[in-house]
């Protein structure tokens, strides 16, 4: 399955927030199609996938700068997504977000190089915020260091 | 009857206090008098055994003592008689007197039984003496008999060779029994009293032991309420924190679908024609928000990670988690002392566990007081090496029948949109996981106090020394 990443308002060229590409990973549609929509309105490009499998197939072909992840999937777990993301593609920024959180799968998480951990509901200003942290990340490996 | 029960020990009246459902129970008054009984069989048969067979033996001795003394004696006197041939009367009477005392009657009768010499027990000379006939043919014997007077009696006789003489010593029964019974009866009597002491130290014990079983299986039971009670918390626990999980999903649907509705709203300016629509929409996010903080605090409650052993300061956590009500203090003029006279040392614990004890702790304190109220926190170490804290506030206090449930989760007197309800339920966990121990007193309208005891390991100790 192909996903092309869209955005609803691609009047603001110049906003920061354009070059972010994210990916939606999460099984509770009606959750991460309305999330999607929110963060296209707030000047972002995204994309969304079901399932773990998908994901995976998708940064290989065109590979999102952020993830944002679910932890409790069908299949293959949001763990076992993340574990191989950070194998295969380590310059994508994860975000998990789940609503089966612990202390522990926290620890879990940020170990294996997550970049947060959010617990659902999310406010959606705190996911702003943390991808704009993410993108600077981005921004500053990029740049070549002097 | 009433005095009695005084000295009853507290296990008498327990029967089966384990419940049906635990084990077959243990009835502490059978088990007493089983004790009891056996013992005192087993401790009271060889004594009352020995006793017996020792008086058996002394009167047996002394019976045949006797005998061979009457033998011995009529023997000599028979020989004297037979040697002399020819007696008269006042020959017969010397002999006869002489050897006559306090115990002895001796007489002489002839074939037919009638009396030649005058006799104690039968009468003077010519009076006829019946028992003769119950004599055998044998030169000598021995016979109990009962004289006229009614008087048991025993008797030896022996006929004198060379002559129809008989001669016949009688003893009185009573008198010989009175040679040894009395002593015998003083033994006995100390041997009573020994009994008597044996019995009651025997029951002395006994109580000790019943006794001592019934404490230990109280404390047994109280141990097993305990970890029944711990294990239902830790199963509300882990039923809260699956249905806490389950229901953040919809809820971050709701929320997400929400804020969408909000940002159409702010993006269309046609739409927010009407102006409740916002309002609306945050009132949603805000009930979003109360069952979120339901879900995050049921997950708190039910928290079993790892938890981060540090070296931690008492004085400064407490310190750390009064500085956020500083503030709400001043506001409600309310005073907060800490008083911790003995220098408290280091030990190990999970800092965030202490602190959110703490906060927990506060926040109720602060939610019962009026303004101007007081809040006194009391750190002490206790002889066993543990700190004891105290947190006592002047507020509103709890009554007697509230004061079983509030650690019980979501057990809570405050409006809904104040208390989950989980605070102290937390903090009971949070203070079982470290080994400690949490009690609370409390008075309508006077206040309340909870005292933590937390155990510091032997190392912490020595850290300091
Ligand atoms: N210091 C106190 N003085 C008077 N009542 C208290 C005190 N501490 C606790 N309580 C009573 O115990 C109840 C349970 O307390 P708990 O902390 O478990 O829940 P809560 O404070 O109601 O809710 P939450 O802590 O989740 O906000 C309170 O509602 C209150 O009635
Ligand atoms: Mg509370």
């Amino acid at each position: 399955m192909k996903q092309a990443y869209q955005t609803l308002n691609v009047s603001k060229k110049n906003s920061i927030e354009l070059s972010l590409k994210i990916l939606l990973v999460d099984d509770e549609k009606e959750f991460v199609l309305t999330l999607s929509e929110r963060l296209q309105i707030r000047d972002m490009w995204t994309a969304v996938v079901f399932d773990g499998k998908s994901a995976l197939d998708l940064i290989h072909t065109d590979a999102p700068e952020v993830m944002i992840i679910d932890l409790k999937m069908p299949v293959i777990d949001g763990i076992d997504v993340l574990k191989q993301v950070k194998q295969t593609k380590p310059e994508i920024e994860v975000i998990v977000l789940t609503g089966h959180g612990s202390e522990q799968d926290k620890k879990k998480c940020m170990g294996l190089g997550a970049f947060a951990y959010m617990q659902k509901p999310v406010d959606i200003d705190l996911l702003s915020k943390s991808l704009k942290k993410a993108l600077e990340k981005i921004k500053a490996n990029k740049s070549p260091v002097i | 009857m009433k005095r009695l029960q005084k000295f009853k020990s507290a296990f008498w009246n327990q029967r089966d206090i384990a419940g049906s459902h635990l084990h077959a129970g243990f009835n502490f008054a059978r088990k007493w008098k089983l004790i009891v009984l056996f013992t005192s069989f087993m401790a009271l048969l060889p004594l009352f055994v020995m006793t017996l067979v020792d008086f058996n033996l002394t009167r047996r001795t002394i019976e045949d003592e006797v005998k061979t003394s009457i033998s011995k004696i009529l023997s000599s006197a028979a020989a004297y008689i037979s040697f002399c041939k020819e007696m008269n009367q006042h020959d017969l009477n010397f002999i006869t007197r002489f050897e006559s005392g306090e115990d002895n009657d001796m007489f002489v009768v002839n074939q037919g039984g009638t009396l030649l010499t005058s006799s104690f027990y039968y009468g003077n000379e010519g009076s006829p003496t019946l028992f003769i006939n119950t004599l055998s043919k044998a030169k000598t014997g021995i016979v109990e008999t009962i004289t006229p007077d009614g008087e048991s009696v025993i008797a030896g006789y022996t006929r004198v060779t060379g002559t129809s003489l008989i001669l016949v010593l009688v003893k009185s029964k009573k008198k010989l029994t009175d040679l040894w019974l009395k002593p015998r009866l003083k033994l006995i009597g100390y041997l009573f009293v020994s009994i008597i002491l044996i019995l009651l130290s025997i029951m002395g014990l006994a109580t000790l032991l019943v006794g001592r079983i019934h404490s230990a299986d109280k404390k047994r039971l109280k141990a097993l309420h305990h970890a029944g009670y711990t294990n239902k918390l830790a199963s509300i626990g882990r039923l809260a924190s699956g249905v806490a999980h389950e229901i953040n999903n919809p809820l971050a649907i709701i929320n997400q679908k929400t804020g969408l509705i909000m940002d159409l709203v702010t993006l269309k300016k046609e739409l927010s024609s009407d102006e409740r629509l916002m309002p609306l929409a945050n009132d949603v996010l805000d009930a979003v928000n109360r069952c979120s903080t339901i879900t995050r605090r049921l997950l708190d409650f039910a928290r079993h990670m790892e938890p981060s052993i540090e070296t931690v300061n008492i004085e400064e956590v407490i310190g750390h988690v009064l500085a956020f009500h500083k503030k709400e203090a001043k506001h409600r003029s309310i005073s907060i002392s800490v008083d911790s006279p003995d220098s408290i040392p280091e030990f190990k614990c999970d800092r965030g566990s202490l602190q959110q004890i703490f906060l927990n702790l506060v926040n109720n304190a602060f939610a019962a007081m009026k303004d101007d109220g007081r809040l006194d926190i009391g750190i002490k170490l206790n002889k066993k090496k543990a700190v004891v804290i105290t947190v006592a506030d002047t507020g509103s206090g709890i009554s007697e029948d509230d004061i079983h449930n509030i650690f019980e989760p979501f057990y809570s007197s405050k409006d809904k949109h104040w208390g989950t309800g989980l605070g102290l339920s937390i903090t009971y966990g949070l203070i079982k996981e470290i080994g400690g121990d949490i009690m609370v007193k409390s008075k309508i309208g006077k206040g309340t106090s909870f005292t933590l005891i937390l155990p510091i390991t032997a190392e912490a100790i020595n850290d300091k020394g």
